[in-house]
């Protein structure tokens, strides 16, 4: 066996607790924690600005798409105005009530032997259910004056019962005058009446003649 | 197997305390400001991104609907500009008689008169850049069946006319005309 002798011990030994001290060995983990968080926040920084890059493109698009939509916006609004606006200006012309039609029929419905001196017509508050009103006055000559008003009143109530809705019709006043007519050589009693019709025209929609733009305009009288 | 036993000096386990020290406030100073702060900036960033993706998405939507709109009103757009093309330029009271007079000439009825009543503005927010405006028109000599047809041509031809009161009486010097007096209201846009 061969003999070894190990002349330089001392340095050895010295060279190894170089080699094994601690406050190297925490200097490297220090330094290898260090580089790693070094790299760790690069990542997140090179992360971060990639996201700001992302943001300044959006950005850009937003800017180039806000005054369009502003505008869009502002169109919009113009145009839900205009659209609501048509909407209930076409409700009030669709609701009237139209006197022509109304006239024709009364016209219609007085006798040869009745006459309408005054007609005082008005229409009610649409909150109040937009009724018609209107107060008849006139006389009738016949043999039975009573009668031939009545005729009228009776007719009246046939004809507007056709086209409106809640037709009353009633005398306020009907009454012997000592005037008299003659009416083909002969000499017949008058009386007076005041008659009273009311109605309600709004569910008598086919009655109401369109509205100048959207349909073709109409007299009554066609 | 025995482990190496570190023999450390006095000076050796200070400097590693203090190391040691060194590391954790390195630690705080890199977690504190410069990750933290970064995290922060990125998260902020990520919300701005959400935000106006948000944004525009709902501002898209938005151009879409108003064109979408701007082809669903063309309709309504031409009914409105109809309906506005009723009124002429200028203060009602201006042109609205004078209109009358020429309406009812034309129907054969002489003597015209209208007059302004009151105007009143409308309850409804659409309507409210439109006025409300009642006249009173005269007719002193006219015959029924006259009347008859100018009411309904009237009628016909102003959409935005109402008439609300209607009195018709006979002349008693003249049975075979009467005296009209016509309440209407026009609804007339605010200029």
């Amino acid at each position: 066996m061969a003999l070894h002798l190990n002349l330089l011990h001392e340095e050895i030994l010295e060279l190894r607790q170089r080699q094994r001290d601690p406050l190297k060995i925490g200097m490297l983990v220090l330094s290898s924690c260090g580089a790693l968080l070094f790299l760790y926040y690069a990542w997140n920084a090179y992360q971060t600005l990639e996201i700001k890059s992302k943001l300044s493109s959006i950005e850009a698009e937003w800017k180039k798409l806000e005054p369009k939509v502003t505008q869009a916006q502002k169109r919009s609004a113009e145009l839900t105005d205009v659209i609501n606006t048509t909407r209930v200006l076409d409700d009030y012309i669709d609701n009237r009530f139209f006197w022509g039609p109304f006239l024709e029929k009364l016209s219609r419905c007085v006798p040869p032997n009745a006459q309408i001196t005054s007609m005082e017509g008005s229409l009610g508050d649409e909150d109040k259910g937009g009724g018609v009103t209107v107060m008849l006055d006139g006389v009738a000559a016949a043999r039975e004056p009573r009668s031939a008003a009545e005729d009228l009143r009776q007719m009246l109530l046939e004809q507007l019962g056709k086209t409106y809705h809640d037709v009353k019709a009633e005398f306020k006043t009907l009454e012997d005058v000592e005037t008299v007519a003659s009416i083909g050589g002969t000499t017949v009693p008058m009386s007076r009446y005041i008659l009273s019709v009311t109605f309600n025209p709004n569910a008598a929609k086919p009655v109401a003649t369109p509205a100048v733009g959207r349909r073709k305009a109409k007299t009554k009288d066609e | 197997m025995n482990l190496p036993k570190l023999k450390l000096s006095k000076d050796q386990t200070k400097k590693l305390a203090l190391s040691a020290m060194g590391f954790v406030v390195l630690l705080y100073v890199y977690f504190s400001f410069f990750l933290g702060p970064l995290q922060k900036s990125r998260a902020g960033t990520f919300a701005q991104i959400e935000d106006r993706q948000k944004k525009i998405d709902s501002s898209k939507a938005e151009v879409n609907k108003a064109a979408a709109l701007e082809r669903q009103a063309k309709d309504a757009m031409a009914r409105f500009a109809t309906l506005k093309a009723l009124a002429p330029e200028g203060a009602p009271i201006a042109w609205f008689p004078p209109k009358m007079k020429t309406f009812f000439t034309n129907q054969g009825i002489d003597r015209a008169v209208a007059r302004l009543e009151s105007n009143t503005t409308f309850k409804q927010n659409e309507l409210a850049a439109w006025t409300k405006f009642n006249w009173l028109i005269d007719l002193p000599q006219a015959d029924f069946a006259s009347v008859g047809k100018s009411i309904a041509e009237l009628e016909n031809t102003q959409p935005l006319l109402t008439i609300t009161k209607l009195s018709i009486h006979v002349l008693p010097e003249q049975p075979q005309f009467q005296q009209v007096a016509i309440a209407a209201t026009t609804v007339i846009e605010k200029r």
